[in-house]
């Protein structure tokens, strides 16, 4: 009997190879097992249970056609064949796709309905799929879906390489990478699942299932690698879907399910591989030999039993002589200047993947959307009242870079706000919105915020005049933030609506100062700073003894006075689930300060840093439902205030600038400068921005796309990359406009005069 | 690890030096699954009465909900070992102390989790643990403790008694927490180091009648059960 075995990588992320070695060598101790590799960088060739190799070339020089013969007649001449890799499985799938008797490994049937992220064959078993998004879809939307998940979200390629994308920077980042490594588009994102680890391998012959274990990972490395685990019998209510569907897709050879399991208890599958995990020989110890009850399956030869040592398993290292005939090869010469010289796939695996789109380039893809549904579409759409502003727009004169006012926009945004507040308040309590002047502080936005019943938020004195120049009263003014005292000498003696006191010493510092009748307010607060999320405002509550002396400094507040809370979290940052989760803990901290200090806290001052989409569209219920929860646990709030600056001011500017130059590079790859910079879209690198070309003959507004194209602004930074990966229309040239929308939030606020001459 | 000093409320209690004196008497463990530990009672945080204990304990719930994060409230309080590391405590102890000290014993740890448990709402009990571990390990313990001047009667051959929590999930199933570790104890555990000999739930409840399910086991409530 000759077993061939591949996938014999042996480093920190191993492949099974060795493993099923050792665990056939145990089941058939006379078999002559062969190692099968494609370079001889691989460590596992090294192991002395081999009785022979077979060193191909790496996949990338490998001449496919004749190697796929060649394995034809391995099989024929009765050699059985255990792919290690998932990348093999599929060629091998490819070159035998009704299998052989001595391939043991899956159809490409199988293997078609196991891509990720969906895992069709897995649908009968009690799993749940965590929620993803094919990146084929727009950026706009894909943001989204980061926020969403609170940016607890995995980047993953089509067939391994995952990456935690907690940044818009970040996700960008590793979409470039995993494309390139794996030459595909085609990656997705998908929500992160808390819980514990675990897996099911099966071993199966020809649609029937021939043995299945469940594996607890107890260790694991940093890279989240079973280390060490326990083994046990898969229960029966997931046996027999598995069974199923090992039946429905006529499976052959290895398989695992990795899921995890959460705190609720529910499994959720994470992807299934087409071959043995690499903890394969831990499942031998612990009493179950998957590769060896497969070769009995195909040959009929009875495997030795072998008795279980022990349910739970975990790796050593080891050093291993190198055979005589396969040395080591010497390391590649380090690229001059640079770290490191280590290549991370010896064998080549990245280069098989591109060969393999070439073969098929549907073998691989990514089942991403049910058949029917509307294919994912990267351009995002443009809201109607953006088509109308930039219509509006005279751009034969503007000179630019330009910021433009989105008129009717942000019109509509500050009614709504202002018809929402009205929607929400009752008779016991009030909600009102506060526009955070810092957001931008163009006048036209406040003269809305003004119109529309909004309270002015400001953050220094200087914000303070300007919110009076534009005509809001004192008694409309929310004074908040560390340096509210800041420029000296503009503290207004009438009365303002609101000051919230950034620290314990700031508090002292506005008791002294109404004791002193230099400033009055009909609520004086306090913002606190919630445990568990990085801030450097408010009073912190993060031990014991720092809440002691909030609630003494909350002793001390004016009595005449009434007492408010303030809390602020940038839910674009944190993401809405977990702003939400932020919002009932505070109104607990809430109810704590009251019942320990003994003032009733009347108004709340939610500040937000709601992304706009999250914010608008949110609508009622979620706003609803928070005013509900105040009223529940703080009967004495008579007033809410939200603060849904960003929310207000991103939508309501875009970016106009024209084309200066157009260079085509190799491989579609072109490099467009322009009259912007990163100076004017200081934000470019944290949210995507929706982007129109402005036809120069029709005038029409055309959608910029997703391609190879970058957008260098005219500074001399090597960072003034303002947008990436971008596809200009058909025709663009040198003088034609661009404009760049959702940038009248912090981009308009915090840009700066870099190059401006 | 354990204990009592507030004899106002737990009268029915004996104090730590009875129990600790009737420990070291016995020459060998009692032959029950609780051995020497048979009627050891769960430890008791006590509260002074006043504003500094109120205010640690108001502190403890709020902050143990935010550190929820989000997650699902079935998960372990574990930053309650990040906040205080497990060694020796001396008891009694108070509120603001318990929940301020940098080093807390198992008693504090399932005492505190167990404010954090049932402010989330859920039912949890206390539990008690007899664990097993080696010579060695009981030499190390013996020498830290008496270091610290602290009783080491939770000590007894190579067996240990410990404390944490019982966290009902579905109907009648339990989860055993052991907060000093931070971890939620493996019902399909193997006997060994550092694995469980005996647990006792107390719980002073009608419901549950035929006991908790902890694995594939019935843990009958209020009485020791040997694993
Ligand atoms: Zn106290
Ligand atoms: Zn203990």
């Amino acid at each position: 009997m000759k077993i061939f075995v591949s996938g014999l990588y042996a480093g920190g992320n191993p492949q099974p190879g060795v493993g099923i070695v050792r665990s056939l060598r145990q089941g058939y101790p006379d078999a002559t097992i062969v190692g099968v590799e494609y370079s001889n960088g691989v460590s596992g060739i090294h192991f002395d249970e081999l009785d022979d190799l077979w060193i191909q070339r790496p996949w990338g020089e490998l001449d496919l056609e004749s190697y796929g013969q060649r394995v034809r007649e391995v099989l024929d001449a009765g050699g059985l064949w255990i792919s290690g890799s998932d990348l093999e499985a599929m060629w091998l799938a490819s070159v035998f796709p009704d299998g052989h008797a001595n391939l043991l490994a899956p159809p490409m049937a199988g293997i078609k309905r196991i891509t990720k992220p969906v895992v069709e064959a897995a649908s009968g078993l009690p799993v749940r799929i965590p929620t993803y998004l094919s990146t084929e879809h727009s950026d706009w939307d894909l943001h989204a879906f980061c926020r969403a998940q609170d940016w607890r979200v995995w980047l993953k390629g089509p067939y391994y390489d995952a990456s935690r994308t907690p940044t818009w920077d970040a996700f960008t980042a590793v979409r470039n990478a995993l494309s390139k490594v794996w030459s595909t588009e085609k990656l997705f994102l998908q929500a992160h699942v808390s819980g514990y680890e675990e897996s099911v391998m099966l071993s199966a012959y020809q649609g029937e299932l021939l043995g299945a274990v469940s594996m607890r990972k107890r260790d694991v490395t940093a890279e989240g690698k079973t280390w060490a685990g326990d083994v046990s019998d898969v229960p029966p209510e997931f046996l027999e879907p598995l069974r199923r569907m090992v039946r429905d897709t006529n499976w052959t050879g290895g398989g695992e399910l990795e899921m995890v399991r959460d705190a609720s208890d529910q499994l959720w599958l994470i992807e299934m591989n087409p071959r043995f995990p690499a903890w394969v020989h831990g499942a031998t110890i612990a009493g179950h030999n998957l590769p060896a009850l497969l070769v009995q399956a195909a040959t009929g030869v009875r495997a030795q039993p072998v008795p279980a040592q022990s349910a739970e398993f975990t790796r050593v290292v080891l050093e291993v002589p190198v055979r005589a005939d396969y040395p080591l090869p010497p390391l590649p010469e380090p690229f001059a200047g640079a770290v490191g010289h280590s290549m991370k796939h010896p064998s080549g695996l990245t280069a098989l993947a591109a060969r393999l789109h070439k073969i098929d380039p549907d073998m691989l893809d990514v089942a991403l959307a049910p058949e029917g549904s509307p294919a994912p579409n990267a351009v995002s759409a443009l809201p109607e009242t953006y088509v109308a502003d930039i219509g509006a727009q005279d751009f034969g004169a503007m000179q630019t870079p330009q910021y433009i006012y989105m008129e009717s926009t942000a019109e509509a945004l500050f009614a709504s706000a202002a018809e929402r507040a009205r929607r929400l308040s009752t008779d016991d309590v009030e909600v009102i919105s506060g526009y955070s002047i810092k957001t931008n502080p163009d006048k036209r936005l406040i003269k809305l915020a003004l119109d529309n019943g909004f309270y002015a938020e400001a953050i220094s004195l200087g914000e303070v005049q300007t919110a009076l120049e534009v005509g809001f009263r004192p008694d409309q003014v929310i004074l908040n933030g560390p340096g509210k005292w800041w420029p000296e000498g503009l503290m207004p003696r009438e009365t303002m609506h609101a000051v919230f006191c950034d620290s314990v010493a700031d508090l002292d510092r506005v008791v002294a100062a109404v004791e002193a009748g230099e400033m009055s307010a009909r609520h004086i607060g306090i913002r606190i700073r919630t445990p568990n999320i990085t801030s450097r405002f408010g009073i912190p509550l993060d031990s014991p003894t720092t809440f002691a002396k909030l609630i003494e400094a909350v002793k001390r507040l004016p009595t005449d006075s009434k007492f408010g809370v303030h809390f602020h979290m940038a839910s674009s940052h944190v993401g809405v689930a977990q702003w939400w989760h932020l919002f009932e803990s505070m109104l607990r901290w809430c109810r704590s300060i009251e019942r320990l200090s003994g003032r009733t806290i009347e108004m709340l001052d939610m500040g937000g840093g709601w992304y706009p989409d999250d914010w608008h569209a949110d609508e009622t219920s979620k706003i609803a439902h928070a005013a509900e929860l105040v009223r529940a646990m703080l009967p004495a709030v008579r007033q809410i205030a939200s603060e849904p600056g960003k929310a207000m001011a991103q939508p309501s500017m875009a970016l106009a600038m024209r084309v200066l130059e157009i260079q085509e590079h190799e491989d579609d790859m072109i490099e467009a400068v322009v009259d912007a910079s990163i100076a004017e879209i200081p934000m470019h690198f944290w949210q995507p921005h929706r982007m129109v070309r402005q036809c120069g003959e029709t005038g029409a507004l055309q959608p910029i796309g997703r391609g190879k194209t970058y957008l260098m602004g005219r500074l001399c930074m090597e960072h003034d990359i303002i947008a990436s990966n971008v596809q200009l229309p058909e025709g663009t040239r040198a003088g034609d406009l661009l404009i760049f929308c959702d940038a009248g939030g912090y981009d308009r606020s915090m840009s700066y005069v870099f190059g401006r001459g | 690890m354990y204990l009592v000093e507030d004899k106002a409320k737990r009268a029915d209690v004996r104090t730590s030096e009875q129990l600790a004196g009737e420990g070291f008497m016995l020459a060998t463990p009692i032959a029950s699954p609780g051995g020497k530990w048979e009627h050891f009672p769960n430890s008791h945080i006590s509260h002074h009465g006043k504003a500094c204990c109120d205010i640690a304990h108001e502190w403890l719930i709020a902050y143990d909900f935010a550190q929820l994060n989000g997650g699902d409230i079935l998960s372990g309080p574990r930053w309650m070992r990040e906040h205080s590391a497990w060694g020796p405590s001396a008891w009694p102890i108070h509120w603001c102390e318990a929940v301020d000290a940098k080093i807390v014993d198992c008693g504090v740890h399932a005492a505190i989790a167990q404010e954090a448990f049932v402010a989330r709402g859920l039912r949890a009990f206390r539990a008690q643990f007899i664990q097993r571990y080696s010579a060695d390990a009981a030499a190390s313990w013996r020498e830290s403790w008496g270091k610290g001047d602290v009783s080491d009667h939770w000590i007894d051959g190579d067996a240990i008694y410990h404390e944490g929590n019982a966290v009902v999930v579905g109907d009648d199933h339990v989860k055993l927490w052991d907060g000093s570790a931070g971890w939620w104890i493996n019902p399909r555990g193997e006997a060994g180091y550092g694995s469980l000999a005996a647990v006792r739930i107390d719980a002073r409840v009608d419901s549950f009648a035929t006991g908790l399910l902890w694995g594939n086991r019935r843990i009958p409530l209020n009485l020791w059960v040997e694993i």
